[in-house]
């Protein structure tokens, strides 16, 4: 069957916006603009908290994201390029590319028993822990859970070390 | 061969759609997915925020089996209070889940670092303190083991590679429900972990970095550092007669002691001292 010459442009120049698209979308899609919503955030040189932080990074500040690798955002605060956890900003704004996660992709990595890449990343998840509750009925993660419920609410902690005479 | 070049065209103004939805690099996808497969074969690496956060929520859950936890809310708020003030100024200021702290109701003296920042102190350890400084050195210290993975170091190297064996001979069978072999060997990683903070102690070398690391924090932070070698001091006066507990998971020696207050002489004078001294005392009883 013979295709139309035009028809062959079209569809040439479909693959060739496909492809531009492709190479060229995540570099100008990057450089979103986030604002940080969690108090008490550093900015860390490596995807890693075990590193020292470079600077905190307090709530309300905005944040160019560079990169994303699984829970952690590279992004230039300031001038200042560094890493910053997801938890900075756990909910996206609306229309936030951000918003979706996208496994293959690098967005955060679902804890799934069936996902084969979390599997390889995270030797104890959520999963391996039921399965050691259930083998330990006797322990008390419910008192666990509690306990991570132990928060200091950001204000009062200032107040805290203020009237203490203590360094903020 | 139409049908075939629209397919491209569709393929890759889908992929472009997904990935900027995503928000990623497509190109990312390619090292994270082999990641997955290569690191599955590998021998080890070091455990990850995540995989600390969980171990240490079980060994928490041990150490909640054997010991009930105060109910004093005012106690618990104003310990997480002194505990945050600390853990924002040392090395390691965030966790995966944030630290946490937490009163245990008995009169032992003790105070424990589960991996990922969950730190208990018992009663008889607040009430051997005497002062807010010596309760933020007690918790700056625990603090800085945490901040040094002193716990998850504790698993053994042997065990650790068993992990990653088993997670690429599960992934390699496409896993189908919790891995028995990866729920035992947590088990066996989580027992490593209750020995070492419980039962055995961290090792001199643990203990004399997280000393000097309390007193940098305490330094940063506002505190006396002076305050640990005092409460060290209380401890070893208590320690006569006493050889489980504390005194053998954070020895208080006399070497140790005078090594602390080398560290802790040179920091400037703290202030308002005394005003913290009166709540620690109004909170504490």
């Amino acid at each position: 069957m013979r295709i139309p010459i035009t028809c062959k442009k079209a569809a040439g120049v479909l693959v060739a916006l496909g492809l531009a698209l492709l190479v060229l979308g995540p570099g100008t899609g990057w450089g979103e603009t986030l604002e940080v919503t969690q108090p008490n955030q550093y900015l860390y040189p490596d995807p890693d908290f075990a590193g020292t932080p470079m600077g905190a990074v307090p709530a309300g500040s905005r944040v160019q994201v560079i990169r994303q690798a699984g829970d952690w955002y590279k992004v230039n605060y300031q001038g200042m390029e560094g890493w910053l956890n997801r938890q900075a900003f756990p909910t996206p704004p609306a229309g936030s590319k951000f918003s979706l996660p996208g496994l293959l992709f690098g967005a955060p990595v679902k804890e799934t028993t069936s996902d084969e890449v979390a599997l390889a990343g995270k030797g104890f998840t959520p999963e391996v822990e039921s399965g050691y509750r259930q083998k330990h009925p006797e322990l008390n993660f419910a008192q666990v859970d509690r306990v991570e419920t132990f928060k200091v609410n950001p204000a009062k902690l200032d107040a805290f070390i203020r009237e203490g005479g203590l360094n903020p | 061969m139409r049908s075939r070049i629209h397919w491209l065209a569709l393929l890759a103004a889908a992929l472009f759609l997904v990935n900027g939805c995503a928000g990623a690099s497509v190109l990312s996808a390619v090292p994270i997915a082999a990641t997955g497969i290569t690191k599955a074969t590998q021998a080890s690496r070091p455990i990850n925020d995540s995989e600390e956060y969980y171990v240490g929520r079980a060994v928490a859950a041990r150490i909640l089996g054997k010991y009930p936890l105060d109910q004093n809310p005012k106690l618990t708020a104003y310990v997480n209070e002194v505990g945050q003030t600390v853990a924002r100024k040392s090395t390691r200021p965030q966790t995966f889940r944030g630290y946490h702290f937490a009163v245990l109701d008995t009169p032992e003296i003790n105070a424990f670092a589960c991996p990922g920042g969950t730190i208990f102190i018992t009663r008889g350890l607040v009430r051997t303190c005497a002062t807010e400084d010596q309760l933020a050195a007690v918790l700056a210290h625990e603090v800085a083991h945490v901040a040094h993975k002193d716990g998850v170091n504790s698993i053994s190297k042997a065990r650790w590679t068993q992990v990653w064996t088993a997670m690429g001979a599960e992934a390699a069978r496409q896993y189908g429900g919790v891995a028995g072999n990866l729920v035992t060997l947590f088990e066996g990683s989580i027992d490593d972990v209750f020995k070492t903070i419980v039962v055995n102690g961290y090792s001199r070398t643990a203990e004399e970095t997280a000393d000097q690391e309390a007193v940098a924090t305490l330094t940063k932070a506002g505190y006396d550092p002076g305050a640990l070698p005092q409460v060290l001091d209380k401890m070893m006066a208590k320690e006569k007669g006493a050889s489980g507990g504390i005194f053998k998971t954070h020895p208080p020696t006399s070497e140790r002691l005078a090594k602390v207050k080398a560290e802790a002489s040179g920091a400037p004078p703290s202030k308002d001292e005394a005003a913290r001294t009166r709540r620690f005392k109004s909170i504490s009883g």
